[in-house]
């Protein structure tokens, strides 16, 4: 029975960090309908500042979450307003060229970070680093349980901003319709922008949040693209309410899938329930929740 | 004007898939190319080139840092003696990434653009498998100071020596201290599932076997997990009375971390090599990382020339420790001038009888190559146990050359504590 609890509490825990790595993605999939390739090299490049701002100026990495997640938010919007929406005005022979972008981008960014950093593996060891809170047998790793109350906390507050505001109800506009928002008088293009904006920010707290526990090095950025990748589509693209599902469902199944059957094959269950959703459930998570 | 320029960005994305593509078509050509150039023309000028192929990037990059670094300062020593017959030996690198394609295609640039005279360096195995296979259809020399699947050495390959023991050796000091210290009934054996790991864990397996020790759990992982309690979960419920462990760096640093907040308390942790023996390991657990053994294959205070000369020139040039990869490294570089130096010619045909006729004492022990069990070309290497006792990396095992007592039983509640 232990065994089956600490592998559950495993599963969650991560899955609400993978879940806010997948919302990112998911947003930005819903809004501007492309799939940012460059996601996961997003948050490396947030880890690397909380690295630079815990090394040389001693600060906490849940600080740096105030530092780390608006620095990306501005690289985010940048990267959306001068690389991005360019690309839509531009005829092309591929349609998808906004894509090809992403992947460009997250290259860039691994090599800049590689040029400055060189590809060491850094880590962040704080006094808490290694602290677990234990109920029964079951071990809490403290910074996880830490982890998954913010990125409860910043879902939360993601669905007041799109559900309460104005500015997100714009978003959600432009997310169903772009032509008929902007025939409302919505700013698309600046709604693209704040979009981006958000989605990086919301990967470079995933990013920050993960530091105490885990490591960093340049190529890091890859994995979890990867990881959010598979979480947009099982939660059915461009559904948020679907990727926090997705991020937890990941996360669970890939927990259960190392305790029961290997962990050589986290990563093939992972696959084998993202194959699953797409022939089976094509729509994803979201059509069970019909949100 | 903007049509001009998404054209022409179309055509360079379209150029760089046919680059893709066309690595095979090249393959052919080049074997075309390397029948003519079979007679391997001497190196230019007062320069010998040797390629050294590391990875440098990526993964596992820290590795290749120490090697390189260790390379470097025995090519120094080497050329202020007076190089390779008064030729200036030069080494060049390639990065390949810790990936076996890049690898490959590394030692192709090496071999027939670079001319280089033999290969050096390798160190993952999967990515020195490639390499060796490049080498050896090439004809050309490759000694590997760090690959160690079992594999590389077992192909026959005569162009192929190896300076380090097979994976499958390096436990070898390690099952003597389990049989006159430890004596465990039961054992869980934990790998990355990478052609080190597996190979490391099968011996290993295997050992256990003969020894009669109870192998409760054989698992491998992917490396690059965040989280390693569904699998250490596993090992609690088991209780093993050791833990075995092949791991690269920094999933060895969160095994034992995740292994200290699970509480795992067996009798002994036992790392076997690679990750478990450098400096970032201790800097990364802190007190998880304290009292684990690793096997390892050299250390600074072994009665082998040179070694603590290398130890503390290395520490003072680099400002940072060294171990077991770099003093392989850096007997690498003194196996190659050797060979260098005795070879009738630097036609490869020489160079592989020079190489094979090495018979040299270097910091990392006595080097001479020969062929045994299935293996061919292949040195043979003492192994030998340390510990991390209080932040330092002690030699305990065998106790004839220990540099301090080993550390045993373990009160682990205590030394966790909290």
């Amino acid at each position: 029975m232990d065994v089956f609890l600490q592998t559950l509490v495993s599963g969650v825990l991560i899955g609400g960090i993978y879940a806010l790595i997948g919302i990112g993605m998911t947003l930005i999939m819903g809004v501007m309908h492309i799939i940012n390739l460059a996601h996961g090299q997003l948050m490396m490049v947030a880890m690397y500042i909380t690295f630079v701002l815990y090394q040389y100026l001693g600060l906490d990495p849940y600080v740096s979450l105030f530092i780390a997640m608006p620095a990306l938010f501005l690289l985010g919007a940048v990267i959306q307003k001068l690389f991005l929406n360019p690309l839509l005005k531009v005829d092309s022979i591929l349609p998808e060229n906004q894509v090809l972008m992403t992947v460009g981008i997250g290259m860039v960014l691994t090599e800049i970070v590689r040029i400055i950093f060189g590809s060491d593996y850094k880590s962040v060891t704080t006094s808490y680093s290694g602290s677990v809170m234990y109920l029964g047998d079951i071990a809490f790793n403290t910074p996880m349980v830490v982890a998954f109350g913010i990125a409860l906390a910043l879902t939360a507050g993601l669905f007041y901003f799109l559900l309460r505001t104005d500015l997100g109800k714009s978003v959600r506009a432009t997310a169903q319709n772009k032509e008929a928002a902007r025939l409302m008088g919505v700013n698309a293009e600046r709604i693209t922008v704040l979009t981006f904006g958000i989605g990086a920010g919301l990967v470079a707290a995933a990013g920050t949040l993960l530091l105490p526990i885990f490591y960093l090095f340049p190529d890091i950025g890859g994995h979890f693209t990867l990881k959010a990748f598979v979480i947009t589509i099982l939660g059915g693209l461009g559904s948020t309410v679907g990727a926090i599902f997705g991020g937890v469902v990941l996360g669970i199944a890939e927990s259960f899938g190392a305790t029961y059957l290997s962990m050589d094959l986290k990563d093939v269950v992972g696959m084998v329930i993202f194959l699953l959703v797409l022939i089976f459930l094509p729509g994803g998570l979201k059509r069970l929740t019909k949100i | 004007m903007k049509r001009l320029l998404t054209m022409t960005l179309a055509c360079a994305v379209g150029l760089a898939m046919l680059s893709f593509l066309g690595c095979s078509s090249e393959q052919k050509t080049e074997k075309a190319e390397k029948a003519e150039k079979a007679v391997v023309a001497a190196p230019a000028g007062d320069t010998v080139t040797v390629g050294i192929i590391l990875p440098l990037s990526g993964g596992q990059a820290k590795f290749g840092e120490v090697e390189k670094k260790s390379f470097d300062m025995a090519l120094d020593e080497i050329n202020t003696a007076g190089g390779i017959n008064g030729k200036k030996l030069v080494f060049m690198y390639e990065d390949d990434t810790g990936r076996p394609d890049v690898g490959r295609s590394a030692a192709e640039k090496l071999i027939n653009k670079d001319k280089v005279v033999m290969l050096g360096g390798g160190y993952s195995s999967s990515v020195t498998f490639a390499v060796a296979g490049v080498a050896q259809q090439n004809r050309l020399p490759f000694l590997i100071n760090t690959g160690s699947a079992d594999k590389i050495t077992e192909q026959g390959w005569e162009y192929i020596f190896r300076l380090n023991p097979p994976a499958s050796e390096y436990p070898k000091a390690v099952e003597s201290f389990l049989t006159e210290v430890v004596k465990p009934k039961s054992a869980a054996i934990l790998f990355e599932n990478s052609n080190f790991g597996t190979s490391s864990s099968k011996e290993f397996n295997e050992t256990c076997q003969r020894l009669g020790i109870e192998v409760v759990l054989l698992e491998g992982y992917e490396h690059g997990g965040v989280d390693f309690k569904p699998l250490l979960v596993k090992v609690k419920e088991k209780n093993p009375d050791i833990v075995y462990m092949v791991s690269y760096l920094m999933d060895a640093s969160l095994l034992m971390k995740q292994s200290k907040e699970l509480q795992i308390m067996p009798k002994a942790f036992i790392g076997g090599g690679a990750g478990f023996t450098l400096p970032e390991f201790i800097e990364n657990t802190g007190s998880a990382g304290n009292a684990v053994f690793s096997a390892t294959l050299w250390y600074q205070t072994l009665p082998y020339p040179g070694a603590k000369e290398y130890y503390d020139k290395f520490v003072k040039l680099y400002d940072g420790p060294t171990e077991y990869h770099g003093a392989e490294a850096y007997a690498a570089a003194f196996v190659i001038a050797d060979t260098l130096k005795r070879a009738k010619s630097f036609s490869a045909e020489d160079i592989r009888q020079a190489l094979a006729e090495t018979d040299m004492t270097t910091v990392f022990g006595p080097v001479k190559f020969k062929a045994y069990d299935t293996k061919t070309n292949q040195n043979d290497v003492a192994t030998y146990m340390v510990q991390w006792i209080d932040g330092n990396l002690e030699l305990v095992w065998p106790e004839t050359h220990a540099s301090k007592k080993y550390m045993y039983p373990i009160d682990w509640a205590a030394m966790w504590g909290k």
